[in-house]
């Protein structure tokens, strides 16, 4: 399979997405100077230590069942509701992300003022940076009239079983970035994201 | 039309529309190779080209956006060469003669290191297939187009520029927020493509005119070449499941005014453009004189991020000097290991100082400065947004390094050696870098100002034979040290006077040769700059992070009105005046560093209220415990977020420590409720978890926290081990919050008296019922089901 890899993916921290997800409340809450350059301080060195990589992968639809999409590729996903998420797409995009380990270390080595906003930094940025393949792909298929699904679907969604990441992360071969499974098909390290998105 | 140049102060230059969205209503079907497809409808192509040729444009682009050895071969076994020749000649016969024929190269489909697996030079030779099968094909000039990295950009024009001499146009693509996908502004993707020998910069693709517009308004005063504007026919839209530019010929021509008072000086459109648009514009843009570049040179620098222009005007501009394994053991250690670990923290410190530049220098023995410098320099480009100085005497690394750097640098430096003036000023040149020009000549130094200046004219009529500007270069006024030569700073203050105001181009000294074998460095250091500065000096390279330099360098800019508006000043010196305190009861002192979350001073305050006969346990009871209250209602009331809760609880948890020996054994942990903590088996997501028992632990219940992960038997040992009142399990996923359950029925199975509460990202309070479990929505709510659990 034609995989792009993305050895950095460089995206700024989504600012209002980590207040949000930390709680902040807009008219709300109220932050001290010394309190808010603080967790700027924080945001930004989780920055420096996540180093985003990613990989993408855009398959054929070859058919459809009412419980499996086969891919023409021979690769087949097993769930009635990502054949529903599917309907009418003739392509999808398989993608994966890491945030890397050193922040994974930050986080557990760190205060637990400094590792929750490192945590939540991490995590908006692993999730912005799917939206960041979702783009490189879409510049390329808005040239062809096809545009790709807003939502994604990932595996533990529904009826598609959590084993599917190992499928996920084999076509995209994401050990090459550190990226491994657990016994229960949990990604390691722990910031690490794999989704799939539909092609119209 | 050939001279394209003198064409474009004529009238603004039409460029063609659509071509994938043209072919695709012509029949070209979806899935197949569009080089390919074209080849074998030569007559469907030829009319599209023709279309845009009598709709009025004055360049039409070849069908070989994707004809690239990486993004044909997932279509087959195609010759790169041969196709884009042959698009080429299609294009060529179409147009008749009455229209350009530009030769279209569009991105690899992989990313070029340090940002993508694709090796640089690798992808240099992919373009130059590609450049050399349209050139075969005879194209008038060349169009790089929709790239969203500058490297990639970088490695294409590189391509060009290596085989032809032709005019050749650079576009970038940008998002919403005016950066491209690899993060570049319009500003520093023009500085950097101009200063390589792009002969026009601009945009494609990706945004509607309205935003395009921002984008050339932003760069044109930046802009030494022309500029090129390619927007949609609008935002796409989806109608009926398919992908759809709405705008309409009028519409979209209805922007001509606006892009050519901002200075667009060729135009045309990309995706949902049709020959129809391409008519209504050029009917209404001709209107309009052109406004050719405002500037013939510019003092910037660029990283692959960010742009710094020098203005001599402007506030000082700080080089990082700190990454030089001179005189650095642990620095020349790690350089000669191939780490680069150190070379990172001093990157990021510089830059977070206030570092506009960073010097990279790696010269010491044992390192291989060519292969250490590119390392850096990738390495660099993705962690740090500074733009880089190159500092090197090894040529072969300056030139490695340049080729790389994705961005503009700064070579530091050319002098008038004769070997470093020939070898240096052709690098400088092809890579568009800017120069520190060093007014040596020889081995020996001159001292005095008037042989200085002899030598920087000497270097300065070489470098403008190559086409160098003074706008390019930038004069090193040689500081050297007072304790070998009394006059050292007053021959470096009239070089460095003499350059602002007779070559009125930018000047640097490495400010701290000055006082070399002095005592009281710091102090001459920070006097000199001050001298430096109202001589003259634009630059200097320091060290940012000495705090002495940084308060004159803040000093000078305020006096000589370099700092608008005193904004830099002032905000450095309210932010630490900031946080002084009125005079409060040592007890409320307690009180509010625990709602203020102040970890620093809360030990030595808890140390003063025992010492004022302050007991512990009144200390906990009357100041602490209301302090982290009061925190847990602001947070349930949205006044505080998670950082200050957190914040308070480690600020209370400091001061539960300190005060553990003083404790009575009632108030201490020793005595207390067992609470049990764990996230269930097969969940390695613990933060919140964590959040959760520092919370509890700071309400006097000892907390036993089992970690991430753990089995079933292993809570239920740890539950009959510690005879656990309490039981807090946490899960993040959804497939392992069943597992909770597991650990509820053993519980029960076991006849144990705990009870139990549930939380994390998926748990529900339905789901904690369900279980027979207490549900806690965050660590504040935790607190008080535990307190309720336990009748405290």
């Amino acid at each position: 399979m034609n995989v792009n890899y993305f050895e950095n993916i460089i995206i700024a921290p989504p600012k209002e997405r980590i207040y949000a997800r930390l709680k902040f409340a807009k008219g709300k809450t109220v932050l001290e100077d010394s309190q808010a350059l603080e967790v700027e301080e924080h945001i930004s060195q989780a920055a420096s230590l996540i180093n985003i990589k990613g990989a993408g992968v855009i398959a054929g639809v070859k058919d459809v069942e009412p419980n499996k999409v086969i891919l023409s590729d021979g690769i087949v996903f097993e769930s009635q509701q990502l054949v529903k998420f599917l309907e009418g797409c003739s392509q999808i995009l398989i993608m994966g992300a890491t945030a890397g380990q050193k922040i994974i270390d930050a986080i557990s080595e760190n205060n637990l003022t400094a590792s929750v906003v490192f945590d939540a930094t991490a995590s908006e940025m692993i999730d912005e940076s799917l939206n960041w393949i979702v783009n490189y792909f879409s510049r390329q298929l808005v040239r062809e009239s096809k545009h790709i699904t807003k939502r994604r679907y990932s595996a533990g969604y529904g009826d598609f079983t959590l084993d599917n990441q190992k499928i996920i992360c084999d076509t995209l071969d994401l050990k090459r970035f550190g990226v491994s499974l657990t016994q229960s098909y949990i990604l390691t390290p722990e910031k690490s994201v794999t989704a799939i998105a539909g092609i119209r | 039309m050939k001279n394209i140049s003198g064409f474009l102060r004529k009238r603004v230059f039409i460029l063609d529309g659509a071509i994938g969205t043209e072919l695709q209503k012509k029949g070209m079907p979806s899935g197949v190779c569009p080089e390919g497809w074209c080849l074998d409808n030569k007559e469907i192509v030829t009319s599209v080209h023709r279309d845009y040729v009598s709709a009025g444009s004055d360049v039409v682009y070849t069908c070989t956006f994707g004809a690239n050895k990486l993004k044909l071969s997932k279509y087959g076994n195609f010759n790169v060469r041969k196709i884009n020749k042959e698009l080429t000649q299609i294009a060529k016969k179409a147009v008749k003669g009455k229209a350009l024929v530009a030769g279209s190269i569009g991105p690899s489909g992989k990313f070029i290191e340090p940002f993508g697996p694709l090796g640089f030079e690798e992808a240099v030779n992919i373009f130059k297939d590609q450049v050399k099968g349209l050139l075969d094909g005879g194209v008038d000039l060349f169009t790089i187009e929709t790239m969203m990295d500058i490297q990639e950009a970088r490695a294409a024009l590189i391509a060009v520029k290596e085989l032809s001499d032709k005019f050749t146009i650079v576009t970038m693509t940008y998002e919403k927020d005016g950066r491209s996908l690899n993060g570049v502004d319009p500003a520093t993707a023009l500085i950097t493509l101009q200063s390589l020998g792009a002969d026009a910069v601009g945009c494609n693709c990706s945004t509607g005119p309205k935003r395009m517009v921002d984008f050339i308004k932003m760069i044109k005063p930046y802009a030494k070449v022309p500029l090129v504007a390619k927007p949609n026919a609008g935002m796409p839209q989806l109608v009926d499941g398919k992908t759809v530019f709405s705008m309409n010929p009028q519409e979209f021509a209805s922007y001509s005014s606006a892009f050519a008072s901002c200075g667009v000086n060729l135009m045309g459109g990309c995706c949902g453009t049709t020959p129809a648009h391409i008519k209504a514009l050029k009917r209404k843009i001709s209107k309009f004189k052109p406004i050719m570049p405002l500037v013939k040179s510019i003092s910037a620098v660029s990283s692959a991020r960010k742009s710094v222009i020098l203005d001599v005007d402007g506030p000082l501009v700080m080089i990082g000097e700190c990454i030089n394994p001179t005189g650095k053991k642990d620095l020349a250690d790690d350089l000669r290991n191939k780490r680069t670990s150190i070379v990172r923290r001093l990157a990021k410190d510089q830059e977070n100082a206030g570092a506009a530049l960073l010097d990279i220098n790696v010269g010491t023995s044992g390192v291989d400065e060519k292969e250490m410098m590119v390392n850096i320099i990738k390495m660099l480009s993705v962690s740090c947004d500074a733009s880089l100085t190159i500092d090197s005497t090894k040529i072969d690394a300056i030139e490695a390094a340049l080729r790389i750097y994705p961005g503009r640098a700064l070579i530091n430096s050319i002098s008038a050696e004769p070997a470093k003036i020939k070898r240096l000023l052709p690098l400088a040149k092809k890579y568009g870098a800017m120069f520190v020009l060093l007014p040596l000549s020889g081995k020996r130094i001159p001292h005095k100002f008037e042989e200085r200046k002899a030598i920087i004219e000497e270097v300065l009529t070489k470098a403008k034979e190559f086409g160098f500007t003074t706008d390019d270069i930038i004069v090193d006024g040689m500081a050297m040290s007072v304790s070998s030569n009394p006059d050292a700073a007053i021959e470096t203050l009239k070089t460095i006077s003499w350059a602002n105001k007779r070559l009125k181009c930018n000047t640097v000294v490495g400010l701290s040769n000055i006082s070399f074998g002095m005592p009281q460095r710091a102090q001459i250091n920070a006097e000199f700059l001050a001298m430096a500065r109202a001589s003259g000096l634009t630059m200097a390279i320091v060290n940012p992070m000495n705090e002495r330099l940084t308060l004159s360098r803040l000093c000078t800019d305020l006096l000589m009105n370099r700092d608008r508006d005193a904004r830099e000043y002032i905000s450095r010196f309210t932010k630490k005046e900031s946080t002084q305190k009125v005079d409060l009861s040592i007890e409320d002192k307690v009180s509010l560093a625990i709602i203020e979350g102040n970890r620093d001073d809360i030990e030595s305050l808890v140390s003063q209220a025992l010492k004022s006969s302050i007991s512990a346990d009144r200390l906990v009871k009357q100041a602490m415990i209301p302090a982290i209250d009061k925190v847990g209602d602001f947070f349930d009331k949205k006044q505080y977020f998670l950082p200050q809760l957190i914040a308070s609880a480690e600020s209370m948890k400091i001061a539960f420590n300190f005060l553990a020996p003083h404790l009575k054994k009632t108030t201490s942990t020793s005595k207390q409720t067992v609470v049990i903590l764990a996230t269930v088996k097969d969940d390695i997501h613990d933060i919140g978890k964590n959040i959760v028992a520092l919370m509890i632990k700071n309400h006097s219940f000892n907390v036993v926290d089992l970690g991430s992960d753990v089995s079933t038997e292993k809570i239920i040992t740890e539950i009959k081990r510690h005879k656990a009142c309490v039981v807090g399990l946490s899960a993040l996923m959804t497939t392992t919050m069943v597992n909770m359950k597991d650990v509820i029925f053993a519980a029960k199975n076991e006849k144990l008296n705990c009870r139990f509460i549930v939380g994390g990202a998926v748990i529900t309070k339905k789901y904690a019922q369900s279980l027979g479990a207490e549900y806690a929505s965050d660590g504040v709510d935790a607190v008080r089901v535990v307190k309720k659990l336990t009748g405290k």
